[in-house]
């Protein structure tokens, strides 16, 4: 075979760099068309953010700029609905994020170390639970936060601080699989090597399993950050006054005059509300993707 | 040696054995968080919206299945169904095609471009969908459209993206695997990587063109991982909610309502929960026969491994 | 113990009844006191929403009320949406605007108002009898009419365009200052159907949005209206199939959208506007607002731009009228305070300062109050928006009227009237098939 392999190597060395050159031209070609139709709404959101209003009504050439502006920027910044946005949704997707981790983290630890009955299924199954989607459970949960109100006088509707309960669950089974899938590939040496040792569950888990798997703790991190940064339904159902809106439920409702519009600003303030996962993004993107695809191929 | 090793052996099992017992509380302990969470805030409200269903419009009569009887009569509820199934099937199976294509390409670029390259076509998927469908909102608008300028200049017609029932369809589609495609990307470029170069080489020799190389070699190696991706982004499509409802609010003459947007409209907005929270469970049997479907493909081969 | 609290119940049952007693003559003399959260509508033309702020504020201040205040949006249903929450969940502001049929179907959560509108009505005269309809359940004001919000969208065209394309002067007219001309007679469905080929020719059609949202609702409530089209009567009879009417308005409305755009089908609250302010429409129905927005950012169209009365059909002559209506739930902590709010909000000299300050959009309520002078003076043109208060010559007409409220309430909300000209026109089906539809709809309207 390798005889036969070292003879028609040779043979096809030459044809093989020529098709992978072709291959590779062919692949950037097509490469730069997707990147183009990836990136132009992004691109078309800058352009218009730097636009004035009159310059947008006229509608001369939506393509470019020609008297660009940062006012938009500015008025932005300077407004008390978009910070009060902004404020709302870093606090609650931050406040989030530590929520899933303490309940993912120790979770994924013991569904991918210990054993206790139904673990397994478990384990399997809380992967299972997107199968219930938030567009399912937005009317119930609704009509919940709604009854406990009315008995309790907690007030659970139009607050910020009621979306905390409820993100996680959109986060923590992701995140509780993909650490699953991060803590299995630990070998089992290394935690029973600390166990004779004398170290206790705990200590295995904060020594070992957290600084080994922690690419995999940050990727996660950064999906339970995108995915509250970003979620529209449930701000749209349970808050209401503008001072609880979060960013995207506050620049689709409040910042949109319907009937008398801004695009300007409405694109700034899309693009600005996109600013916290993108830099996230650039700056981690690794972690990120390494994350994702670690149940590609570990699961 | 040979006495030691006994004695270790022994100690080991013995302490062990005592860790498992105080393992499982412990363990259980670990996982009780999670557990409280899906049960109060996620199967809790499934199984009351089931409650709620069988309820009448001002919540305080039981009708049984009066609710579904009243939708299954509508014909506007069966075109929910088949405008939702076809969003979802058509969108997955464009985002799945359009992942594994650019997956390949960029695989066939230098390892040191990869990483550039991936990093730009992920950028729709980091970017909160409801900004960026707004994004999308403004390029399809009636007046100020962007693309419709570029087909003026090509001296072609406007198109009315958000106006005409066909092109409305379309463009939610559109939208929708420019943001989920990126996902499927990432992960058949990784799941891409993990095949052996030897098999293809090996097919190489026994004379396969590039087509029959991703038949018999790429697609069998990453059944699994696109099983996963698929069922994982119907759901996802399926229970679609953001760009539907910013694009066109379901419509026009509701021809691209699907599931949730649905439910909002009947539901919150004309204020019939019970019948908003029917529509919402008619997802879930659906949803629940693609899961079956595809993960029973994983469990088959996971056994044949 | 039971004696103890039996008796504490009986003070503080008569503590209660004897500060209802001195909360009555709470117009004038009482302090309100407490805290209040209010939930206005946002207002479209922009710094109008500074007015109410700043009347508030001194109401607030002189009744000692620790007052909260909130501007929602009805741009995605966003106000509404915080009224099926609020009744829900029997929690949230203590006023909150609603729209239209809102306050009819959540009347057993609102507060009856009687008194509040009994002092106005000695004040001011009777309130119009379109918000009268909407207000008042059962013989019993359940909500007050807002002073701002309060809308008509009567058609605003471009004169130049009008007067050039199709022969039409609208200013004529319609001129600022006086009655309509004996022309205006002419001004009739059929009219407008046979100028909007020759504008379309020009280059400029008209548009008028057949979408989801309250513009393209509205007015086309009240063209069936004028033609006589009623869906449902005022004993909930479903009329759909019987009435001749509506066929006759499906025909016209085939007729017509031949000559608008093909995207109006997709129109939300926002394009009719950006339709006009980008030069290309050559008429929308809308408020002023349009023409705020186009004063600043495109003057060139803004001058050129003319409100009047909407085109006479078969039954009369209805302008489409959308209300907001401000109520207070029955959950509410601070009743008082709520009522004395609403009751400073329509003296006669604050009207008219948040009317000056929205450039006349806001409609009030009480006839006597038509006659602020802002409608004269916006301008240019001068005397633009002169006609768009509604006078002797047109009605106002809530689009769903008159069936049952909850039946009217649930055709707005699927905006049923638009799906039926949508479907007989750009959904290519017959309009016998489109009236069936229609009537099995609206079967389902009925649900409790």
């Amino acid at each position: 075979m390798s005889a036969v392999a070292m003879e028609a190597r040779p043979a096809k060395r030459g044809s093989i760099s020529k098709d992978r050159k072709k291959a590779m031209y062919w692949s950037y070609f097509f490469l730069m068309l997707f990147v183009l139709f990836f990136l132009t709404p992004p691109l078309y959101m800058l352009i218009m953010s730097l636009k004035t209003s009159g310059e947008i009504a006229e509608a001369r050439f939506p393509w470019w700029v020609f008297h660009p502006t940062l006012d938009n920027y500015w008025s932005l910044l300077g407004s008390e609905n978009f910070q009060n946005f902004f404020i709302n949704s870093a606090l609650v997707s931050l406040s989030t994020v530590v929520v899933t981790m303490l309940i993912s983290i120790p979770a994924a630890f013991s569904l991918s170390r210990m054993k206790f009955w139904g673990s397994s299924t478990l384990a399997a199954g809380v992967f299972l639970t997107y199968l219930i989607p938030e567009t399912l459970l937005f009317i119930p949960l609704f009509k919940i936060f709604s009854w406990v109100t009315e008995f309790t006088g907690i007030e659970l509707v139009n607050h910020w601080w009621v979306l905390i309960f409820i993100y996680p669950t959109l986060t923590v089974p992701f995140c509780t699989w993909i650490m699953i899938g991060y803590f299995a590939s630990i070998p089992k040496e290394l935690d029973e090597a600390a166990l004779i040792d004398g170290a206790g569950w705990l200590q295995v888990l904060t020594r070992i399993f957290i600084p080994v798997a922690l690419p995999g703790i940050i990727a996660a991190t950064i999906f339970a950050f995108t995915v509250s940064w970003a979620d529209f339904l449930y701000p749209l159902v349970f808050t209401t006054s503008a001072d609880q809106l979060v960013l995207p439920a506050g620049i689709v409702t409040t910042l949109i005059k319907g009937d008398v519009f801004e695009w300007g600003r409405i694109m700034t303030a899309a693009l600005l509300g996109a600013m916290p996962p993108l830099l996230i993004y650039a700056f981690l993107m690794d972690y990120y993707i390494a994350g994702l695809t670690a149940g590609a191929t570990k699961g | 040696m040979a006495l030691a090793i006994p004695h270790q052996r022994v100690a080991k099992r013995g302490g062990l054995r005592r860790l498992a017992r105080r393992k499982s509380t412990v363990a259980f302990a670990l996982a009780l968080p999670l557990i409280i969470l899906i049960a109060s805030l996620v199967v809790y409200p499934a199984l009351y919206s089931l409650h709620l269903a069988t309820l009448n419009k001002s919540m305080e009569h039981f009708v049984g299945l009066g609710n579904f009887e009243f939708l299954f009569k509508r014909d506007l509820f069966w075109m929910v169904v088949k405008q939702s199934c076809i969003f979802a099937i058509s969108a997955v199976i464009f985002k799945a095609l359009t992942g594994f294509v650019l997956a390949h390409f960029v695989h066939n670029i230098p390892t040191k471009k990869q990483r550039k390259w991936r990093g730009m076509l992920l950028i729709p998927w980091v970017i909160p969908p409801a900004m960026s469908t707004l994004a999308w909102f403004w390029l399809f608008d009636p007046s100020y459209s962007a693309f419709n300028w570029i087909l003026n200049r090509f001296h072609l017609d406007n198109v009315n993206w958000l106006g005409e029932p066909g092109w409305a369809r379309f463009s939610v589609i559109l939208v929708n695997v420019w943001y989920g495609a990126p996902f499927f990307l990432i992960m058949y470029l990784a799941a891409l990587k993990s095949v052996p170069e030897q098999l293809y080489e090996a097919a190489a020799i026994d004379g396969a063109n590039w087509w029959q190389k991703i038949w018999y070699v790429t697609l069998p190696m990453m059944r699994n991982i696109i099983s996963i991706t698929v069922l994982f982004s119907l759901i996802v499509t399926f229970a679609n909610f953001d760009i539907v409802r910013i694009l066109t609010a379901g419509g026009p003459i509701d021809q691209t309502h699907i599931f949730a947007t649905w439910a909002f409209k009947l539901g919150i907005e004309g204020n019939d929960i019970p019948l908003g929270a029917c529509v919402s469970l008619f997802m879930f049997p659906i949803l629940g026969v693609a899961a079956w479907f595809i993960l029973r493909d994983i469990s088959v081969r996971g056994n044949e491994a | 113990m039971p004696n103890r609290t039996s008796g504490r119940r009986k003070f503080l049952k008569a503590a209660g009844a004897a500060s209802a007693a001195l909360a009555f003559p709470y117009i004038r003399t009482s302090y309100a006191a407490g805290s209040l959260s209010v939930g206005f509508w946002d207002h479209w033309v922009p710094g109008a929403n500074n007015a109410l702020t700043e009347i508030c504020q001194a109401w607030a201040k002189k009744e000692h009320v620790d007052i909260k205040i909130d501007y929602i949006t009805t741009q995605g249903n966003k106000l509404q949406l915080a009224g099926t929450s609020e009744a829900q969940a029997k929690a949230g502001h203590d006023v909150l605007a609603f729209l239209a049929w809102d306050p009819l179907e959540k009347a057993s959560s609102l507060e009856p108002m009687d008194d509040v509108i009994g002092a106005l009505e000695k004040q001011y005269g009777k309130v119009v009898p379109a918000m009268e309809y909407l207000g008042k359940k059962n013989g019993h004001w359940i909500a007050v009419p807002s002073p701002t919000g309060t809308q008509v969208k009567p058609p605003c065209a471009r004169l130049s365009v009008w007067k050039q394309a199709a022969g039409i002067d609208f200013q004529a007219m319609y001129p600022a200052g006086q009655k309509p001309t004996a022309e205006a007679e002419n001004w009739t469905w059929e009219a407008l159907l046979k100028a909007a080929p020759k504008v379309q020719k020009a280059g400029h059609p008209i548009g008028l949005g057949l979408g989801q949202t309250t513009d393209s609702i509205d007015w086309v409530g009240a063209m069936f209206h004028s033609f006589g089209a009623d869906l449902v009567d005022a004993k909930g009879n479903i009329l759909v199939k019987k009435n001749d009417a509506v066929r006759q308005v499906l025909e016209y409305m085939q007729q017509l959208v031949k000559y608008m755009p093909p995207d109006v089908f997709a129109w939300d609250d926002a394009s009719n506007n950006k339709y006009l302010i980008s030069g290309q429409g050559s008429m929308i129905m809308n408020p002023p607002s349009a023409w705020s927005v186009a004063k600043r950012d495109n003057p060139k169209v803004a001058e050129d731009c003319w409100t009047f009365s909407m085109p006479k059909g078969p039954k009369g002559r209805f302008t489409p009228y959308l209300p907001i209506i401000l109520g207070t739930w029955k959950f509410s902590k601070n009743k008082s305070a709520a009522k004395s709010l609403l009751h400073e909000l329509w003296q006669r000299q604050n009207v008219e300062k948040m009317d000056n300050a929205s450039n006349g959009y806001d409609i009030p309520s009480f006839q006597s109050m038509r006659d602020f002078k802002i409608w004269q003076e916006v301008s240019p043109p001068q005397g633009t928006v002169y006609h768009y208060p509604p006078r002797e010559d047109q009605t106002p007409w809530v689009s769903g009227a008159p069936a049952p409220a909850n039946v009217a309430n649930q055709m707005y909300v699927q905006s049923i009237m638009t799906k039926m000209i949508a479907k007989c026109t750009q959904g290519g089906e017959s309009i016998p098939k489109t009236l069936d539809w229609a009537a099995s709809e609206i079967e389902g309207y009925a649900r409790t």
